[in-house]
């Protein structure tokens, strides 16, 4: 019983002679109050013991039924109590009074108040209960949440395919957009170069047109001599005689 | 068994057999051991909710270096209660109404919180001697005037309880003598003097449970400024 305890003794216990040394670790042990049980106890009774005149057992009123009857116990009591008196083997003096003073206060306390107490017993027990079931339930409904979520995310890993095709598509729609869009700008560009050449050649026709018609128009201008110029000149003054003459006779 | 005034007083002895100790132990023998289920019955429930009130009620201003006292404190609020109550049974012997057993009980706690204080905060405890702010010409006078006050703390904490139980009691026996007395010739004031006794009888109840509750603050207060 006490090999175990002696390696967990301190250096100075084990310099003392061995019995010493066993007799101080066994005084020094915890003392067990109660008993340790592993196994769960048998439950309460629901009601204590019935008792008469709040002092005497049921039990004594049973155990004198047979031989006395329902009077029985009683006569006892009263018996032994005017003996008492009557031969002052109890002698009434103060303490009497006294006695009657504190145990009808102790009876009316107890007569008006037990049933609150009890009650108020009972509710300590039923809340420590109630807690105890309170952590249970919460961890239950806590791990039935839990439950339903974890569900939730698996029919939520089905819809992943659906999810990835519609990513797919709308990349291909961005690709498709880029692409057309950089289509347009390089048709832009290209109209762009042969609009300069045509509008490059529109320009040089021009031109060269222009020159011509100056040219041309020098030319004439350079080949009307001074002597067709008077003759042109007199000939419209002619003309014009001529049309002014008609025009009065017009009038 | 006619009794003096001052049987009850009288130190219980059988045969020569002093049953002082006995009579000291014998409320313990009424407290429930503590059960070993987790819903006990309603006996049991009922007491570990009073203790945890008293221990609470004295810890709460507790540093946690008081803590340690939480043990003597309660059980002897347990105790002194047990014993002041069972006390106003009649024919019983109340062990606090000793001076001896109070001053035994007083003086040397008292004493174990003062040396706390010296020993682990001497300037500290020293200190309580002078409250704050006072002119400076009263100091020496109102330092011996608390030294007087902190030495005689002992002497009041026990000469109290004794005081008041005493007290207490001995009005008890005098007013039952008194109604006892004037039964044959005045019964109506008989009666009267019965009245006053139930109200005595309460007040004596009320001063049980306070007097105990009052030492073991005052044990507590001086241990909150001591340790």
């Amino acid at each position: 019983l006490s090999a175990p305890l002696l390696p967990s003794a301190p250096a100075a216990l084990r310099s003392l002679p061995p019995p010493v040394t066993v007799g101080v670790l066994h005084t020094a042990r915890l003392l067990h109050t109660t008993q340790q049980c592993s196994a769960p106890l048998p439950p309460l009774p629901e009601k204590g013991g019935e008792v008469r005149l709040g002092l005497i057992p049921e039990e004594f009123f049973q155990f004198l039924y047979p031989k006395t009857g329902v009077t029985g116990p009683y006569m006892l009591g009263t018996g032994l109590l005017l003996y008492l008196l009557s031969k002052e083997i109890y002698v009434i003096n103060h303490e009497t009074v006294a006695a009657a003073c504190i145990l009808s206060v102790i009876i009316y306390g107890v007569k008006k108040y037990g049933s609150d107490v009890a009650a108020f017993a009972d509710k300590l027990n039923e809340e420590k209960v109630a807690k105890a079931l309170e952590v249970k339930n919460e961890t239950i409904k806590d791990l039935e949440t839990a439950i339903e979520q974890e569900k939730k995310e698996q029919w939520r890993v089905e819809g992943r395919s659906y999810l990835f095709d519609a990513k797919r598509n709308n990349i291909a729609m961005l690709l498709e957009t880029n692409y057309r869009e950089r289509l347009l700008t390089v048709y832009n560009e290209v109209k762009k170069r042969l609009d300069y050449q045509v509008a490059m050649q529109n320009l040089k026709r021009q031109k060269e047109q222009d020159h011509m018609i100056q040219w041309v128009e020098k030319n004439v201008v350079q080949s009307i001599t001074p002597q067709q110029q008077k003759e042109s000149i007199s000939k419209c003054i002619l003309d014009l005689k001529a049309l002014s003459k008609s025009a009065q006779a017009a009038v | 068994m006619n009794l003096s005034f001052f049987d009850q007083f009288a130190s219980p002895c059988l045969l020569g057999i002093p049953l002082i100790l006995i009579s000291m132990l014998f409320p313990t023998l009424l407290l429930f051991p503590p059960n070993n289920r987790w819903i006990p019955n309603r006996l049991s429930t009922l007491q570990s909710w009073l203790i945890h009130l008293i221990t609470k009620q004295l810890m709460t201003p507790l540093n946690k270096k008081g803590h340690k006292w939480a043990l003597v404190l309660t059980s002897l609020m347990m105790l002194l209660l047990m014993i002041n109550l069972l006390g106003l049974l009649p024919y019983t012997f109340t062990p606090t109404t000793q001076l001896s057993m109070n001053m035994a009980l007083a003086f040397p706690l008292w004493l174990a919180t003062l040396l706390t204080g010296l020993r682990n905060q001497p300037s500290a405890s020293l200190g309580h001697l002078l409250p704050e702010g006072t002119p400076t010409p009263l100091i020496p006078a109102l330092i011996m005037i608390e030294t007087t006050s902190l030495l005689i703390r002992p002497l009041a904490l026990g000469v109290r309880l004794t005081a008041n139980l005493t007290a207490g009691h001995l009005l008890i026996q005098l007013i039952s003598t008194a109604t006892i007395a004037l039964l044959p010739t005045l019964p109506t004031v008989s009666l009267l003097t019965m009245s006053v006794l139930l109200l005595l009888t309460l007040l004596e109840i009320a001063v049980a449970m306070i007097q105990a509750y009052v030492f073991v603050l005052l044990l507590s207060l001086y241990l909150q400024e001591n340790i």
